[in-house]
C-alpha cells in the first residue's frame, strides 16, 4: 500500500445529502463486470508485472480458531518471501523488495506476529482484525477497546468490521459515528473498514457504505471478510472503485482498495480498479 | 509501441501500464481465404462461381493490407443470378413451413462447427458480428418461418426479394433482412458492402450446405451501391431493401425510382444519436457506458452526450477521469483525419472546450475527445466527423432534454439513464426514434421490431411487424414493373391545369361549384381559380372545384402538424368515438353521398348506396381497429422488459385512385386517422365530387380541425407540392407510371414512405378490391400508416 505516507483526511461531518443521492443500476453494474471480464489480459512481462503488484497488495492471513504462534511465524516469514527467489531473480525483481503489504491476524496473535517479524529484521507492518470481527455483533465498548488493545500490542493497521445492523437500516449517520470513534481508537495506525459486501443485500448500500467508511476516515476500504458465503466478486468491485473515485473527486483524497480473491481473478479486478480509479 | 518488448517487468510494475493486446487469431478463416485462393466469386444457384473478365476489387483491412479480392459482378452475373433466384423461389417457397423452418435451424448446428471462421472473417473485413449474434437471428426467424402459415395466413410471399447493404454495414443488418426474408419464403439475392461480401459468401455456402435450395439465396458482389440498382432493375425481382448510410441510400433510391419496385430503406449507419443522462442517473455506470459507446473503433451511430445541468459537473469531471486512461482511436483514413481536424478546430472557435488524454499524435490516431458546451445546432453536432468525438451539452428540465433528444433529423435511437421509470417511459414516449435503450445502450435483438423514425428509413425491421415488409395480402396484385422513363423531373407537375372557361349558356344552369377543406375550413384554393369537374364519359361540366396548388398543400400541412400530436395522444378509444361519429354523420348523409356518386360515375342508385353503405361499415371497422392495433411487451433473451410501441407516421398525404371514389376514401382516410396521423387528401381528378360532398360529413363531425384536408387539383401538381414538403413523412399514391416515378426519385432525401399503385388512364388500378375486408387488406393498410418504436428496459 502506497496509502501509508499519505496525510489522512480531514474527519468532518458526514454528507448526509450525498448519501441519499447515491443511485446504483444493479443491470448497468454487472454488464459492465462482464466486459471487464471479457477484456483481454496482457501476457508477458505485463502479466508477471501486475501479478507481482498485485502480491504486494496482499495482506497476508491467517484468520483461524487454532492459530498458535509457530504457524503466525511461518506466516511472517512467506509474507517478507512471497515469490520464490529464483523466480524473482528471472524477472530481475529481487532486488526490489517484494513483500506483500502486511500480515493479518487476530488481536490476540499480534504480539506473536509482530515479535517473528521483528526476528527477521522485517519493518512489514502487522495488521490486526477488530472490532468484533467477523461479525461486528459485540457491544460498541468491546470493540473500541479491541482496537485499543490490538494497537497496544504493536498492529499497525487495523481491519475494522462495519456494523451491518446500522447499514441495513438505512442509518449512516450512526454508522458514521462508529467508525470515527474506531478511527480515534486506532490513534497512528491504518484503518482499513471491511464492508461484508455479501451482507449488504445492495449494490446501492454496498456503494453508501464505502462513502461513509471514507468520510469517517478509513485509509483503506475492503470487500469482506472472508468469512461470508459470497465474498469479492467483479460488480462490487466495480461499485467501490466508483465510490473511490467519486470520494476522490469530491475531496481529492484516494482511498484505496485491497480485495480478497484467487489470483487468477486478480488482473482482471486490478483493471477495473485502475479502469476506475486510475493508477495512484 | 516501439520497444514495447525490451519494458522490463520493473518498469512495468511501477507504471502498471497495459501491455499490448495480442491480435485475435484469424487462422480459421485465413484457410478459408486460401482455400478461394484470396479470390472469391459470387455464390449463385448453390456454388460459387468465378466469371472470367471480370473487373475484381481488393478489400483492405484496417491496418492497409489486402484481405482478399471480390468480383464486380456485370450484368450477365445479374441475370443469372436472376434467373437462379427465380427457380430458387419455386423451389424454396413449395417447402413446407417447418421443412423451411429445419432449414434454417440447421444452420445453427453447422455454426457450431465454423462459427469461429465466421467471426475471424468478420473481424477480418470489419463488419463484425459475433456468432451468438447470428445463432439468435436464426433461431428467431426459424421459429417465425415454422409459424408462418399459423399466425400470419393470408399473405404470400413477395418473390425475389434484393437485399442491399452499403459498404460500412456489418454482417448483423444484412442478416437481419436475408433471414426474416427467407423465413417467410422468398428467395432473396444478397448484395453486401464490401466488408460484409466475405463472410455473406461464407454464410450461404454454409446455408447451401445445410439443405437450402439452390438459388433460394445468391450473393453477388460489386464494387459500390450502383450494382444494388442493376439488380433491382432485373425483370425478376419483387422488392428491394436496403441497410446503411444515408447517402447510398438515396442514390439506390433514386437509381430505382420508376422501375415499378417498392422500395424501403433503413438508414442505420452514421445517424447521430442522443444519449441522455439525467440527474437521477446512475451516473457512473452512464459514463463508463458512453465512454464505451462513443470511442470504440467501428461505431455505426454518432451519439451527443446530453447531461442535466445540475451534474454536468460531475459528469464531466468522471469523463475526464474516464478519457485520461484511454489509448487513441485508429480513424480509417487520412482522409478521415482532415475532417477530424476541422471539426475540431472549429468547435474550439465556437468556444467549445477540448477535453482529450493527449494531444493528436500525427497521422491516422486520435485520441477520444469531449467537446464540451457545444450546442445542438453546432455544426460538429449537426454533421458529425468520423472519430472519437463526443459532443457534450447541457439541458435544464426533462422536457428540454427530449427537445434536444428529437433536435437532430435522424430518429434511430437513443440512450437514456435514470433511476426514475416514470421518467424514463415518458421520455421514450416522447423520443421520435426507433429504438430507446434506457440505462444501456447498443442493445440489438430480432424481436425488437425498429422502424426508422423521421430521415432514418422507411421499414422496420425485427419483430414479427418487421416480416411484413417480405409479404404481400393473398390476392393483391403486385406494382407493375416498367422501365424508367427519361424524365425532366423539374418539369413533372408544371403543367398549367387547363382554366375552366365560362362557356355561354342559359342562365340559371351554371354548375354548382365546390370547396375543398383546409384546417377544419371549407374554402377556396388560394390562388381562387377553378377546375371543371366533367359528368361521366361526356364532356358536359358537371361541377366546379378548386384548382388548388403548393400554398393549398402547405396550409394544409400547417394545419395538421399543428392538430396531429394532440389527435395522437389522444387516447385510442377517444378516436374511435370520433370515427363512430364520422360513420354516423355519413349515415345522415346518405342520400347525398349516393347522389353525388351517381352524378359523378354513372352507376345506378342501388350500387351508390351499397357504396355508402360498405363506406359507413368501412369507417365503423376502422373505429374498432382503434385500440387493437397495439404492441406489447416482447420477449427478449436477456432479462428485463422490452415494449413494442406503434406510432403515427405524422401527417401522410394520398393521392386517391379514381375506383370507388368514396370508398377508397373512407378506407384510406380511415387506417391513417385510426393511427393517430393526420391526412392530406387529393380526390381522384376524375371522380371529386363523392370526397367534396363529404367534407359536410368533415365538418359536422368531433375530428379536431386540421387532421383531415382534402384539396382539389391537378393531381400531378399536387404530388410534387406533398413530396417536397419535408414535414408530410408518408404518401399513398394511385396514378401513372411518371407520377410514380417522379415520387421515388423525389422522395429519396429525405426519405418518405411510399405505398405507389398503379392506375391507368381509364381509371383501372392494381390497388386492392375495396369492397372485399379482406383482414389483410386492412392490416396491410394500418401497418403502413404506423412506425415501430422498441422500448428496451433491462434488469437484473
Amino acid at each position: 500500500g502506497d496509502g501509508r505516507n499519505v496525510d489522512r483526511p480531514v474527519n468532518r461531518e458526514p454528507d448526509l445529502d450525498w448519501i441519499s443521492r447515491v443511485r446504483v443500476n444493479h443491470q448497468a453494474v454487472l454488464k459492465r463486470a462482464q466486459y471487464i471480464q471479457s477484456l483481454k489480459v496482457s501476457k508477458k512481462q505485463w502479466q508477471a508485472a501486475w501479478l507481482l503488484k498485485a502480491v504486494t497488495c496482499i495482506d497476508l492471513t491467517t484468520l483461524a480458531g487454532d492459530d498458535t504462534p509457530s504457524n503466525v511465524h511461518r506466516l511472517c516469514l512467506k509474507a517478507i518471501q512471497p515469490v520464490r527467489l529464483d523466480l524473482l531473480k528471472n524477472m530481475d525483481m529481487h532486488d526490489k523488495g517484494i513483500t506483500t503489504a502486511a500480515v493479518c491476524v487476530y488481536p490476540s496473535r499480534v504480539a506473536d506476529a509482530v515479535r517473528s517479524l521483528k526476528a527477521a529484521h522485517s519493518d512489514l507492518p502487522v495488521a490486526s482484525v477488530a472490532t468484533g470481527f467477523p461479525a461486528g455483533q459485540t457491544p460498541l465498548e468491546t470493540r473500541l477497546q479491541e482496537v485499543r488493545l490490538a494497537v497496544r500490542d504493536g498492529a499497525a493497521e487495523i481491519d475494522v468490521v462495519i456494523n451491518r445492523t446500522l447499514a441495513l437500516s438505512g442509518q449512516w449517520e450512526a454508522m458514521y459515528r462508529e467508525l470515527h470513534q474506531f478511527r480515534e481508537a486506532c490513534g497512528d495506525a491504518h484503518m482499513k473498514t471491511i464492508l461484508a459486501t455479501g451482507e449488504l443485500g445492495t449494490f446501492t448500500n454496498i456503494y453508501k457504505a464505502s462513502i461513509v467508511s471514507m468520510m469517517a476516515g478509513s485509509d483503506f476500504i475492503k470487500t469482506s471478510t472472508g468469512k461470508e458465503p459470497v465474498n469479492a466478486t467483479y460488480p462490487v468491485a466495480i461499485v467501490m472503485a466508483r465510490a473511490i473515485r467519486d470520494y476522490y473527486l469530491s475531496t481529492g483524497y484516494k482511498v484505496l482498495d485491497p480485495i480478497i480473491l484467487t489470483c487468477k481473478i486478480i488482473i482482471p479486478v486490478c483493471v477495473c480498479v485502475c479502469v476506475c480509479v486510475g493508477v495512484s | 509501441m516501439a520497444g514495447c518488448a525490451a519494458k522490463t517487468v520493473y518498469e512495468i510494475f511501477q507504471s502498471m501500464e497495459y501491455g499490448p493486446t495480442a491480435a485475435p487469431s484469424a487462422a480459421t478463416a485465413q484457410a478459408w481465404l486460401e482455400h478461394h485462393s484470396r479470390s472469391l466469386g459470387l455464390f449463385i444457384d448453390g456454388a460459387f462461381v468465378s466469371p472470367a473478365g471480370r473487373r475484381s476489387c481488393p478489400l483492405t483491412d484496417p491496418k492497409g493490407s489486402v484481405v482478399c479480392s471480390i468480383v464486380c459482378s456485370e450484368d450477365e452475373d445479374v441475370s443469372r443470378c436472376s434467373s437462379s433466384a427465380v427457380s430458387g423461389y419455386k423451389s424454396w417457397s413449395s417447402l413446407t413451413c417447418s421443412q423451411r423452418s429445419r432449414v434454417l435451424l440447421r444452420l445453427v448446428s453447422v455454426l457450431g462447427l465454423h462459427g469461429q471462421c465466421v467471426s475471424e472473417l468478420c473481424d477480418l473485413c470489419g463488419a463484425a458480428c459475433s456468432p451468438t449474434a447470428l445463432v439468435r437471428l436464426l433461431q428467431f426467424y426459424s421459429s417465425w418461418a415454422q409459424l408462418r402459415d399459423a399466425l400470419l395466413c393470408d399473405w404470400t410471399p413477395v418473390g425475389v426479394v434484393v437485399v442491399v447493404t452499403s459498404d460500412d454495414s456489418s454482417l448483423y443488418s444484412l442478416m437481419l433482412k436475408v433471414l426474416p426474408a427467407l423465413a417467410m419464403g422468398n428467395s432473396v439475392i444478397a448484395v453486401p458492402g464490401r466488408s460484409a461480401a466475405p463472410p455473406a459468401l461464407l454464410l450461404a455456402q454454409l446455408l447451401a450446405a445445410g439443405g437450402l435450395p439452390a438459388g433460394a439465396l445468391n450473393v453477388l458482389t460489386g464494387s459500390d451501391v450502383t450494382l444494388g440498382a442493376k439488380v433491382a432493375q432485373d425483370p425478376n425481382a419483387s422488392f428491394v431493401t436496403y441497410s446503411g448510410n444515408q447517402q447510398d441510400g438515396a442514390a439506390l433510391c433514386k437509381a430505382t425510382a420508376g422501375m415499378g419496385l417498392p422500395v424501403s430503406v433503413s438508414l442505420c449507419i452514421g445517424p447521430v444519436c442522443p444519449f441522455i443522462i439525467f440527474e437521477s442517473a446512475d451516473m457512473d455506470s452512464a459514463v463508463d457506458e458512453v465512454v464505451q459507446a462513443a470511442f470504440k473503433k467501428r461505431k455505426e451511430v454518432h451519439w451527443v452526450l446530453c447531461v442535466q445541468e445540475s451534474v454536468s459537473e460531475s459528469v464531466t469531471a468522471r469523463l475526464k477521469l474516464r478519457i485520461a486512461g484511454l489509448k487513441c482511436v485508429s480513424l480509417r483514413s487520412d482522409a478521415d483525419r482532415v475532417l477530424v481536424d476541422a471539426a475540431v478546430e472549429e468547435a474550439q472557435q465556437q468556444g467549445a472546450t477540448l477535453v482529450q488524454s493527449c494531444p493528436p499524435p500525427p497521422g491516422s490516431q486520435y485520441p477520444p475527445t469531449l467537446l464540451c458546451g457545444a450546442a445542438p445546432s453546432s455544426p460538429f453536432v449537426v454533421s458529425p466527423p468520423p472519430g472519437p468525438l463526443l459532443p457534450v451539452v447541457t439541458f435544464r428540465s426533462n422536457a428540454e432534454a427530449v427537445v434536444m433528444g428529437n433536435h437532430s433529423p435522424h430518429g434511430h435511437a437513443a440512450s437514456i439513464w435514470t433511476e426514475d421509470l416514470t421518467l424514463a417511459l415518458e421520455t421514450a414516449h416522447s423520443l421520435s426514434v426507433g429504438s430507446v435503450w434506457v440505462n444501456s445502450s447498443s442493445v440489438v435483438d430480432p424481436c425488437l421490431p425498429v422502424s426508422g423514425h423521421k430521415d432514418s428509413g422507411t421499414c422496420t425491421d425485427g419483430g414479427q411487424e418487421g416480416l411484413y415488409q417480405f409479404l404481400r395480402p393473398s390476392g393483391s396484385t403486385p406494382l407493375p414493373r416498367s422501365a424508367p422513363g427519361l424524365m425532366d423531373y423539374t418539369r413533372f407537375g408544371t403543367e398549367p391545369s387547363q382554366a375552366f372557361i365560362p362557356e355561354s349558356s342559359e342562365p340559371g344552369s351554371s354548375p354548382q361549384s365546390y370547396l375543398q377543406f383546409v384546417g377544419g375550413k371549407a374554402c377556396k384554393s388560394v390562388s381562387g381559380c377553378t377546375m371543371a369537374v366533367r359528368a361521366p364519359g361526356g364532356s358536359a361540366v358537371l361541377a366546379l372545384c378548386p384548382d388548388g396548388g403548393r400554398k393549398d398543400v402547405r396550409d394544409a400541412v400547417e394545419a395538421a402538424v399543428k392538430v396531429q400530436p394532440g389527435w395522437k395522444k389522444k387516447s385510442p378509444s377517444a378516436r374511435a368515438q370520433s370515427l363512430y361519429s364520422l360513420a354516423k354523420g355519413l349515415e345522415a348523409k346518405r342520400l347525398e353521398l349516393a347522389a353525388s356518386l351517381v352524378s359523378q360515375t354513372g352507376v345506378s342508385l342501388d350500387e351508390a348506396g351499397q357504396e355508402v353503405d360498405l363506406s359507413i361499415t368501412r369507417l365503423s371497422v376502422w373505429a374498432a381497429y382503434c385500440d387493437k392495433m397495439q404492441g406489447g411487451s416482447l420477449p427478449m433473451p436477456q432479462s428485463g422488459t422490452a415494449l413494442a410501441i406503434p406510432e403515427a407516421l405524422g401527417v401522410v398525404g394520398i393521392i386517391l385512385p379514381d375506383k370507388r371514389p368514396l370508398l377508397s376514401m373512407v378506407t384510406l382516410l380511415g387506417a391513417a386517422i385510426a393511427t393517430g396521423n393526420a391526412v392530406i387528401m387529393v380526390p381522384s381528378q376524375k371522380h371529386p365530387l363523392p370526397a367534396l360532398a363529404f367534407i359536410q360529413v368533415l365538418q359536422s363531425s368531433d375530428l379536431p380541425a386540421g387532421v383531415v384536408n382534402i384539396i382539389t387539383g391537378s393531381p400531378d401538381q399536387l404530388t410534387v407540392a406533398l413530396a417536397n414538403h419535408s414535414v408530410i413523412k408518408a404518401i399513398w399514391y394511385w396514378g401513372s407510371a411518371q407520377g410514380r416515378q417522379y415520387l421515388q426519385h423525389t422522395c429519396a432525401s429525405p426519405v418518405k414512405s411510399l405505398r405507389l399503385f398503379h392506375q391507368d388512364q381509364e381509371g383501372n388500378d392494381g390497388g386492392p378490391d375495396w369492397t372485399r375486408s379482406q383482414p389483410s387488406l386492412l392490416q396491410d393498410l394500418w401497418r403502413n400508416a404506423v412506425q415501430w418504436k422498441s422500448v428496451w428496459i433491462p434488469s437484473a
